[in-house]
């Protein structure tokens, strides 16, 4: 089974009564202003869903541009620069929510591969790095890869361990990379690299459209990406490797005696985890221009790691939420910039109070052979005590349903 | 035809050897019993023959194939299932979800939904609370889910971890009968318990296990009936 096998898109009547049996399995776990909107947003059918996600969408893009009074940073913090900041998080928070919040492992270190992707494209880019220079936009692969193979590099070794220790491992990695940005000559230290690449394009008058000093194409940049690693990451979640992964966030050992080949799938959740920190590590570094090892302590590692719990862990539009949430409040709110870490402990504090599973909790999902076997179960509820033969044909036509959409 | 042997097996937790030297071998169609108190060594013996637990030395053969260094998430393909102690059901899922990863590494739909009916029958409360999650049911549901995820499989070799434990007196007959019941349906049963008397009134074979090693052996009506035994274990004599 491929890994981007999820259930058919179910149209109309029977989306709706599948969303009512979500919400049934969730319901005791749900209750606030928040969860209503998940529930109406779960009991609309698709086409309505469509139509709202693109009036989302487009918003979305329009934001830099609009500059929304009251919301703007300005006149503290330039606007479309904060909105491409604010983007660059999200993307890191949903890639830390594979880790994190899908598969259950608590990475600590998780700014190395944001690191890593910094690094690669900076040293691949800037006139500072004496080695082989590419085009900026094929950083962004190369800078997913390098970050990958690191992924597998601290995987293997480390994914035996659990809980706490692996959290120690993951911290100590982190301090690695640093330490090694510091300490490796070719990695130029404190000093770092200027001038990292930027997309290629003019604009009419002849200047580069991405300017370090332009937000806003960086920002639909990254915004774009985001939305392509949340379709797969979607995909992802509904799929048998999605359903491997929240088993072993539930209990490991069960998920292993289940068939899940617990290792193999812990390995998958950290490398691709780790993609998805280094490219946005990559457009980090070509927002900003400038790399060096400052940027990528432990104290951001923990920030990131803040993002994805106060969205909703396990929740990847939580986690983009969050991850806007944790880069927008210093910027918005300069005064107090400089206690953000008081008020993110305050606000985790108050959040795990209020609502311990985030601001937006992860939906418990029928999962994709679930559904399909809860629909035979519906059949022959249907059809009384009719034998398994009859349910399944119903089952069967379903899956036809599914296809034929 | 024997599905199940396991030849001198040994298990350290570092320094501390929890089972020593253990051998013996479950018979297609059977229902086994390894009754012991707390500590003798019971889940370490069912975690080394899942595959969650690796042997120090001796070996473990399945079906006529030596199965020692198999991870156990191959083990579940080849057949042996596991319902873990404490019932170690994935609270966060609902029991069709439960079930649904019971059947994880099978390819068969067909199969697959002739088992749903089959654990359904096996357990009628399971499909009255299908949508429910599996964390927020009682410990005897609880139990019932854990029986049937294992049994999503289609196991040769049923293992099952004190099934009884924490249940009230009438849930517990009803379990064991519904143990018998998947035995007589074709699965062999390695059963653990505390609960000697049940335990030894429905296997064919029982061992009784004490700090690691087997020290009783016969049919469930002779340890039933041997005077030691039931003065260690059924609190009468």
């Amino acid at each position: 089974m491929s890994t981007t096998e999820g259930p058919p898109l179910i149209p109309g009547a029977e989306a709706k009564k599948i969303s009512l049996d979500r919400e049934s399995a969730g319901a005791h776990r749900r209750g606030g202003w928040f969860n209503g909107l998940g529930q109406r947003w779960n009991a609309l059918p698709r086409q309505k869903q469509w139509f709202y996600l693109i009036i989302i969408v487009v918003l979305a893009y329009l934001l830099p541009v609009v500059n929304p009074p009251f919301i703007s940073t300005e006149p503290g913090n330039n606007w479309p620069l904060a909105c491409a900041q604010m983007s660059i998080y999200a993307l890191v928070a949903v890639g830390l929510n594979v880790v994190v919040g899908y598969a259950g492992l608590l990475d600590l270190g998780y700014v190395a591969f944001f690191a890593v992707g910094s690094y690669t494209a900076a040293m691949l880019t800037s006139p500072d790095s004496p080695y082989v220079h590419i085009p900026y936009l094929w950083t962004l692969p190369v800078a997913m890869g390098v970050a990958m193979f690191f992924g597998v590099m601290l995987g293997i070794p480390t994914l035996r361990l659990r809980g706490d220790y692996l959290a120690i491992v993951t911290l100590g990695f982190g301090e690695i990379v640093r330490i090694m940005a510091t300490i490796i000559p070719a990695m130029k230290g404190q000093v770092g690299f200027q001038n990292v690449g930027h997309p290629p394009g003019t604009d009419a008058a002849g200047n580069a459209i991405f300017l370090n000093s332009n937000g806003t194409p960086w920002y639909w940049l990254t915004l774009s990406v985001i939305i392509v690693v949340l379709l797969l990451a979607g995909n992802l979640e509904r799929s048998r490797v999605g359903r491997a992964w929240i088993a072993i966030r539930e209990d490991e050992d069960a998920a292993e005696i289940m068939g899940v080949p617990t290792f193999k799938y812990k390995v998958w959740a950290f490398v691709i985890g780790a993609s998805v920190g280094g490219l946005s590590g990559a457009l980090f570094a070509g927002q900003v221009g400038f790399v060096n090892n400052q940027k990528f302590d432990v104290v951001t590692s923990v920030l990131f790691l803040c993002a994805v719990v106060l969205g909703g862990t396990g929740n990847k539009v939580g986690a983009i939420l969050g991850g806007a949430l944790v880069a927008y409040i210093p910027l918005r709110f300069t005064a107090i910039a400089e206690y953000k870490f008081l008020i993110f402990g305050v606000a985790l504090v108050l959040i795990m109070i209020f609502r311990p599973a985030g601001l937006l909790p992860a939906r418990q999902r029928l999962l994709a052979y679930g559904r399909a076997a809860y629909n035979k179960v519906t059949g022959r509820k249907g059809v009384g005590d009719a034998g398994g033969s009859r349910a399944m044909s119903t089952r069967v036509s379903d899956e036809e349903k599914g296809a034929q959409t | 035809m024997t599905l199940l042997e396991l030849n001198n097996v040994s298990v350290h937790y570092g320094r501390i050897q929890a089972i020593k030297d253990m051998s013996f071998t479950v018979e297609e169609g059977e229902i086994v019993s390894l009754i012991g108190a707390n500590g003798a060594g019971k889940t370490t013996t069912m975690k080394t023959i899942s595959g969650l637990l690796n042997p120090s030395s001796g070996s473990i053969r399945f079906a006529g194939e030596d199965i020692t260094k198999m991870k156990a998430h191959i083990r579940v393909v080849q057949g042996i299932s596991q319902a873990p102690e404490g019932r170690g059901i994935f609270p966060g899922m609902t029991v069709m979800e439960n079930l649904d990863m019971g059947a994880y590494g099978r390819k068969d739909r067909s199969g697959m939904a002739a088992d749903i009916d089959r654990v359904f029958d096996l357990f009628p409360r399971l499909l009255e609370r299908q949508k429910q999650l599996g964390g927020t049911m009682s410990g005897g549901e609880q139990q019932m889910l854990a029986i049937g995820r294992a049994l999503m499989s289609n196991p040769k070799l049923l293992l099952l971890d004190e099934p009884s434990m924490g249940l009230a007196p009438q849930f517990i007959r009803q379990i064991f009968k519904i143990i018998t019941e998947i035995n007589s349906q074709g699965t062999t049963v390695l059963l653990v318990e505390q609960n000697a008397n049940q335990a030894l009134a429905r296997a064919h074979r029982a061992f009784v296990l004490e700090t690691g090693e087997i020290t009783h052996s016969g049919t469930g009506k002779e340890l039933l009936a041997n005077p030691a035994i039931k003065e260690a274990y059924l609190g009468v004599g």
